[in-house]
């Protein structure tokens, strides 16, 4: 049996404004998304992988065309699907494990059950020693860990992320790929994960979606036929660095076309 | 509370000293600034007869209450005007009208309509306190950052829920900087309005010995309510940090 889809997006167009203001910032998007895929968003700044996400994630409705999960139009956000963004997403005024807890809380979990998962989720990105802490006084790694963790606890099976380790510097970001990886393994969730990094796109998306700018349209879609595993140093590996170059030359022509 | 630095308290000893000088040496005539020493003799007096602490009582409960009511309503109103457009429009060109003017100067009307006693001593201050705070709280719960509005949704809050969960929480730096305003400014309008017409508060004091030529002793009301109003703010400060330790406050 074929897997089933999971995300449908049909001829999906989004404008913003009015008028002669008026800016097309998606135009026929038709993608389709698998049950317990991993895919990767990359394209140039201001291609609108973005406002794609948040289009999935329920935030933002297209201008035209239809947007399914599982056979149901996304008429708003819920909890069936989490969302990482760039960064500042916690909630200032409540610890790493207050913060940790808020979607349990606002599902009325019970307190015993809540605390056991945010133990758990605590764990898992290795904030131990930090659940009383508040947003500010941690790293921005720190940080995004804990935007996952609150993410990851409310149990989600669709995992959003907005480019979640663009603002983080190279070493963290490996070591959360990895994470990411393996929680999309163990758990099978379905992935979809925006980056303006082509090597993170590769590293992660078992397909890859390039984008292309004026307005944002899907340009290439690739699978990669060939695993990652988690830790591997991908650097070694000869067909990693083929399909990393193919996106790479995809993606600069269409910066250079938006430079010209 | 935060150890004083002593350096900061030189710069007002060195004021004493030069006021004392200049009274003593006879460089200010005492009808125009009595010495120092008479003001402190004469706080300790009305310290000891127990007249200061039951005037400060009379002002506390007024300028409490005004302050009360307006930080409840301000808070109220302020977050009402952010989420409801047509609060907004009804309310902001009443607030910009009776922003500028200076409060006390409603004082007598509020007399004429609520009589001369504490009741309309109270709505003039609640008035006054109202602005700063529903300001404030507007501005705050407009640049909610919509990640974090987005953010909770996603985990399930209710448009509801939004207001208790994120809104509230997120403007809470702004709307404590509104009610510090809002402090000093009670303090201001109290005494104010204890000048128009009144049997007991600080303002009343200053403004009776003031009257018969006492100004030893009104002067030293004068610096209690500095003293009061100092201590007031540091007071407010502290318990904020406590309260908001999860906030960088930029003092």
């Amino acid at each position: 049996m074929p897997a089933s889809a999971c995300l449908e997006m049909r001829s999906i167009a989004m404008r913003y404004g009015e008028g002669a203001q008026a800016v097309q910032a998606l135009s026929e998007i038709d993608l389709e998304i698998k049950e317990h895929e991993f895919v990767t968003i990359v394209g140039p700044s201001g291609c609108g992988k973005s406002t794609l996400l948040y289009l999935v994630g329920g935030f933002l409705r297209p201008s035209s065309g239809s947007l399914l999960l599982r056979g149901r139009p996304i008429t708003g956000p819920g909890p069936d699907r989490g969302i990482v963004f760039q960064r500042y997403s916690l909630f200032p005024w409540l610890t790493v494990r207050s913060n940790i807890g808020y979607g349990l809380d606002e599902q009325g979990v019970a307190r015993a059950e809540r605390n056991r998962i945010v133990d758990e989720y605590v764990r898992l990105v290795h904030l131990d020693g930090f659940e009383d802490r508040y947003p500010r006084e941690l790293s921005g790694g720190m940080q995004q860990r804990v935007a996952l963790a609150q993410t990851l606890a409310c149990r989600p099976d669709i995992l959003l992320m907005d480019e979640p380790f663009g603002a983080l510097d190279a070493q963290t970001r490996r070591i959360l790929q990895d994470e990411v990886r393996r929680i999309w393994r163990q758990d099978a969730k379905t992935v979809l994960f925006v980056t303006h990094d082509v090597e993170e796109a590769v590293a992660l998306g078992t397909r890859i979606v390039i984008m292309g700018a004026r307005p944002g349209h899907i340009k290439e879609v690739l699978e990669r036929d060939f695993d990652v595993a988690d830790g591997e140093e991908f650097e070694t590996n000869s067909a990693f660095g083929a399909l990393k170059l193919h996106i790479w030359r995809s993606v600069k022509a269409e910066v250079e076309a938006a430079y010209a | 509370m935060k150890a004083y630095p002593v350096a900061k308290i030189i710069p007002l000893l060195l004021l004493a000293g030069v006021w004392q000088a200049a009274s003593i040496s006879g460089l200010l005539p005492v009808s125009v600034l009595p010495p120092l020493t008479d003001v402190a003799v004469a706080l300790a007096a009305m310290l000891r007869s127990g007249e200061l602490i039951t005037n400060t009582l009379a002002s506390f409960a007024r300028a409490g209450a005004g302050f009360l009511i307006a930080t409840i309503g301000g808070i109220a109103l302020g977050l009402l005007m952010a989420r409801r457009r047509v609060v907004e429009r009804a309310l902001e060109p009443i607030l910009l009208l009776i922003y500028p003017v200076p409060k006390p100067a409603l004082i007598p009307l509020f007399m004429v309509w609520l009589g001369i006693g504490d009741v309309s001593k109270v709505a003039v201050i609640a008035l006054a306190c109202l602005l700063p705070i529903v300001t404030a709280t507007f501005n705050g719960a407009r640049s909610v950052d919509p990640i974090l509005v987005w953010s909770a949704k996603a985990r399930g809050t209710s448009e509801r829920r939004l207001l208790w969960r994120v809104v509230l929480p997120a403007a809470l730096p702004q709307i404590a900087a509104g009610v510090r305003t809002a402090i000093a400014i009670a303090i201001i309008v109290l005494v104010s309005s204890e000048f128009i017409s009144s049997e007991a508060g600080l303002g009343y004091l200053i403004f009776s010995y003031g009257g018969v030529g006492a100004d030893d002793a009104m002067l030293a009301v004068v610096i209690y309510l500095a003293v009061l109003g100092f201590l007031l703010d540091r007071l407010y400060l502290s318990g904020l940090r406590r309260l908001m330790s999860w906030h960088a406050f930029a003092h």
